[in-house]
């Protein structure tokens, strides 16, 4: 077995570890990265990416059911799930192999193969066919997470599926039952139903999208229900069991006959096997315990990503990883400030927010002064025929602090960073105003929003 | 899960009140025990000051550039998760008024600065939520009601936005802040990118008002009015104090330099020695006749003399503004290389004001050399409670009279300043003679 010397090791080459091995190798250190699967993880080989691409079918299928109020007749089409996920698949091979050829650039080393802590600064990687070790100076940990499971609920990947089957899953259900309205529930309800798939989506709170603002909540399940997508809120599930047409979900009384049950309640740290314990690793709450700077309990050794804590976003294990890196190089990163991570849901009408939500602001003794513009009196949103939504904006009353932003419409994820930027500068709504914004554009509803806080808005 | 209150530290006896020059970490840095926070302004030097503590910087309460009584709180160290409200909201809030008038602030010393807050601090430790923004400051820390009304009036009126002499770099939401709060933008040090003044600093600078500003200068068309710098506020109040109190005596005595000069010459020809001074030579002769004479090493202590049996030396160096006393310790037992080495490191230091805050006191004799200056004689005001201090002057060539008749010699005249409450005018020239016998005979210093 042989042993091999790096500046550092990474374990995991998600979004958050791959981040930390290219910034490691551009600030001069040689870097070995550790991956049991391809490059990537799970956000670009079975979560976001190809989630992404199922999306846009989604509503290529949904604008195509549309197409005659573009004045476009169409003899019926065809819209065949299979090869939306074979394309899905696709993007999320290309996506990979763009990881592959950064490492080759960076000349970062891959060891495919199952890595395990066997001191603080020593990994064991098991391949499929070689054991190798890897000695380092600091190692990072992005490990990641997995989909988690109700108690009792056995996730099988046939008749009860995480997020894992469903990316994989080339046939689609004729029913499912979607059990946890968060980003991953949602998102898969709406691809599931543009394909004629009749959704249950089952949310023990009482409403869907709990983490988001109220009123962003109340458009997504009008917009839901409109589509025909049943939702369940504030139910409990007694019990999954095979049944029926294949499962039956017990909601406390209401028994819901379906051929498949999606399990979206959340993801847990993947951590198992990793050797944590031997080196005495702190954990918290089921995560890795870190610092400001990424570094755990154990000196030398880093966690990032999903498996450092919430949020479990992609850009913010990106984020830490770059932390990481440079902590690592011995310069002073800036913390990943955690107030000002953007959340993205890419259902239709997406939903981005910033910041805190109304409620929150409130509780948090704040006089605030709140700006909302609807999309259907822009003029650009009107133009591309998606009118639902509206963009708001939350803001202390004394300063213009901007303190939370909450959009749900067309192209939200995107529009978000204008206030992302903003309040990285410390903007108030003086400088939003001030910025003039291009018309026409799904942007101007942010500029609209925020005049309507200070009550001047022009166009409503 | 500790909470490590950052309070002003006592770094010398004299010392009431410390000025923050800069701080070398700013809010949310990651702070580990020994690590430098601080730069700050005594009476008598600029002091590094070190964290205790372990954690996050997460509040500085003290903005740089502002004064701080010793033991006020000017900044809390915590985990990320720890809640400070309470902390914050009990800090004082009469931190301000030490700076103009620090000598009148009764001295309130605080227990040392690693005490924990208790279960405060420790029960609210809370996970961070998806979409939290770092937590609002308490009410309390944003109190504008300190500041003197010209301040408040410019800054309302915007007049802070465009100072004279460049541009304030702040945040939007900073500026705002500001001028509600009714802090001076120009007083705050910024700890966002670049130096520019983001919310945080506001919030941190609104918890003491701005005196320094009220100590500026002010130009008159006949005269001018400095500020005394904290160094000289000191020797102006704390020399009469001597003084007066202490009755002073004088001892000269002339020492012949010639043998010394010579065998610094050749020290100095070694290669790969220290260059040796003439004060070298003249501490280490101190030092050793400290040790035969301890009654010159000797200090008034209310109804007992106290009598030291190490030779810690106070050695005064001259800055622009002042002149401050760093100790070189034990010099009874160093070599005459050493001696130089860090007298030299202390000087250099003094001047640089980078002086550790064990540096500044404890000297148990002092001496002051005005050498350099190309003067006779002089004399020195003794640095209370020190019970003498020795004032040497210039090496000169002089003619002498010896047995071969007349010649040219090098001459140092040293004067000791003696505490009569302490010793007689016999000691201290008993003293006198030792010292000018070991410089007379000066191999007597290597041995």
């Amino acid at each position: 077995m042989a042993t091999h010397k790096f500046d550092v090791a990474v374990v995991g080459t998600g979004p958050g570890g791959y981040v930390a091995a290219i910034r490691c190798a551009q600030l001069g250190l040689s870097v070995a990265t550790v991956e049991d699967d391809r490059p990537g993880g799970v956000c670009l080989n079975w979560g976001c990416i190809p989630t992404k691409a199922l999306l846009r079918n989604a509503e290529v299928v949904t604008l195509l059911g549309r197409a005659a109020e573009f004045g476009i007749r169409l003899s019926g089409f065809e819209a065949n799930y299979a090869e939306a996920v074979q394309r899905s698949r696709k993007v999320a091979d290309r996506m990979a192999k763009g990881v592959e050829f950064l490492f080759r650039k960076n000349k970062i080393t891959l060891f495919p193969g199952r890595g395990t802590l066997t001191a603080k600064n020593v990994v064991e990687v098991k391949g499929a066919t070689a054991a190798e070790t890897i000695e380092a100076r600091a190692l990072i940990l992005a490990t990641g997470s997995e989909p988690k499971s109700l108690p009792g609920v056995a996730i099988d990947e046939k008749t009860v599926i995480s997020s894992n089957g469903a990316v994989r899953n080339e046939r689609a259900p004729r029913s499912i039952a979607v059990i946890g309205a968060g980003a991953v529930g949602v998102e898969f309800a709406d691809v599931f139903a543009a394909y004629g798939v009749q959704v249950t989506l089952v949310e023990a709170l009482p409403r869907i999208v709990p983490v988001e603002d109220e009123e962003v909540s109340k458009e997504l399940t009008r917009a839901f229900t409109r589509r025909g997508i049943a939702l369940k809120t504030g139910v409990k599930v007694a019990s999954v069991k095979p049944g029926g047409a294949g499962v039956v979900v017990d909601l406390e009384g209401e028994k819901l006959e379906v051929e498949q049950v999606l399990m979206a309640v959340g993801r847990a740290a993947r951590i198992a096997g990793l050797g944590l314990e031997g080196i005495g690793v702190q954990l918290e709450r089921g995560f890795v315990k870190v610092s400001p700077r990424m570094e755990t309990s154990v000196k030398g050794l880093y966690a990032i990503g999903d498996m450092a804590g919430a949020p479990l976003l992609a850009h913010k294990a990106m984020a830490e990883g770059v932390v990481a890196a440079e902590a690592i190089a011995g310069k002073s990163p800036r913390p990943v400030d955690y107030g000002n991570v953007p959340s993205c849901t890419y259902c239709r009408p997406q939903i981005a927010s910033i910041g805190v939500t109304e409620a929150r602001a409130r509780e948090n003794g704040r006089e605030v002064a709140v700006g909302k513009f609807p999309f259907t009196a822009s003029g650009k949103a009107v133009a591309l025929g998606e009118t639902e939504g509206f963009i708001k904006v939350i803001a202390d009353k004394a300063t213009g602090e901007l303190l939370g932003v909450h959009i749900v419409g067309p192209e939200a994820t995107e529009i978000i960073h204008e206030f992302a930027v903003g309040r990285t500068l410390e903007a108030t709504l003086e400088e939003i105003i001030h910025t003039i914004h291009a018309h026409p554009t799904l942007s101007e509803a942010a500029l609209e929003a925020t005049l309507a806080a200070l009550g001047q808005a022009i166009h409503i | 899960m500790a909470v490590t209150k950052v309070v002003m530290p006592k770094l010398s006896e004299a010392m009431e009140s410390g000025k923050i020059i800069k701080w070398l970490k700013k809010e949310g840095d990651r702070i580990q025990g020994g690590d430098i926070l601080a730069e700050i302004e005594t009476d008598k030097a600029d002091v590094e000051m070190e964290a205790f503590g372990a954690g996050v910087l997460r509040k500085i309460l003290v903005p740089a550039g502002e004064p701080a009584p010793i033991g006020a709180l000017i900044g809390v160290i915590a985990d990320p998760g720890d809640d400070i409200a309470a902390l914050l909201a009990s800090a004082p809030t009469g931190a301000a008024g030490a700076g103009s008038d620090a000598q009148k602030t009764p001295l309130r010393p605080e227990p040392a600065p690693a005490a924990p807050v208790g279960a405060a601090a420790a029960a609210q430790q809370a996970p961070r939520p998806a979409g939290t923004p770092p937590s609002a400051p308490p009410a309390s820390v944003m109190r504008p009601a300190a500041v003197p009304s010209a301040l408040a009036a410019a800054a309302v009126t915007g007049v802070t936005h465009e100072p004279q002499g460049g541009r304030v770099k702040a945040s939007p939401l900073a500026k705002k802040i500001a001028a509600q709060a009714g802090v001076d933008l120009k007083l705050i040090q910024g700890t966002g990118p670049g130096g520019r003044i983001v919310r945080r600093d506001v919030e941190a600078a609104g918890v003491t008002v701005a005196p320094t500003a009220v100590a500026a200068a002010v130009t008159g068309p006949e005269f001018e009015d400095l500020p005394l710098s904290q160094i000289r506020a000191v020797i102006a109040r704390r020399m009469p104090l001597s003084k007066a109190p202490v009755p002073h005596f004088y001892v000269t005595s002339e020492v012949a330099m010639d043998r010394a000069w010579e065998l610094r010459e050749q020290l100095n020809t070694l290669e790969g020695q220290p260059k040796i001074s003439v004060n070298d030579l003249v501490i280490r002769a101190c030092a050793l006749a400290l040790l035969k004479h301890p009654g010159v090493n000797a200090s008034l202590q209310g109804d007992a003399i106290r009598v030291y049996h190490r030779a810690h030396i106070g050695i005064a160096v001259a800055l622009d503004d002042g002149l401050i006393t760093p100790v070189l310790r034990d010099c009874h037992a160093k070599p005459l290389a050493q001696i130089a080495v860090e007298a030299r490191d202390l000087a250099e230091r003094a001047r640089n004001r980078k002086l550790r805050a064990q540096e500044l006191s404890g000297a148990t004799f002092s001496i002051s050399n005005l050498g350099m200056f190309d003067v006779a004689e002089f004399s020195a005001i003794i640095n209370p409670p020190e019970g003498a201090i020795l004032a040497v002057g210039s090496v000169r060539r002089v003619p002498v009279v010896d047995d071969s008749g007349l010649g040219v010699g090098r001459r140092m005249a040293i004067t000791i300043s003696c505490d009569h409450r302490v010793m007689d005018g016999a000691m201290g020239a008993r003293f006198l003679q030792d010292v000018k016998r070991l410089l007379e005979e000066p191999l007597r210093l290597l041995v």
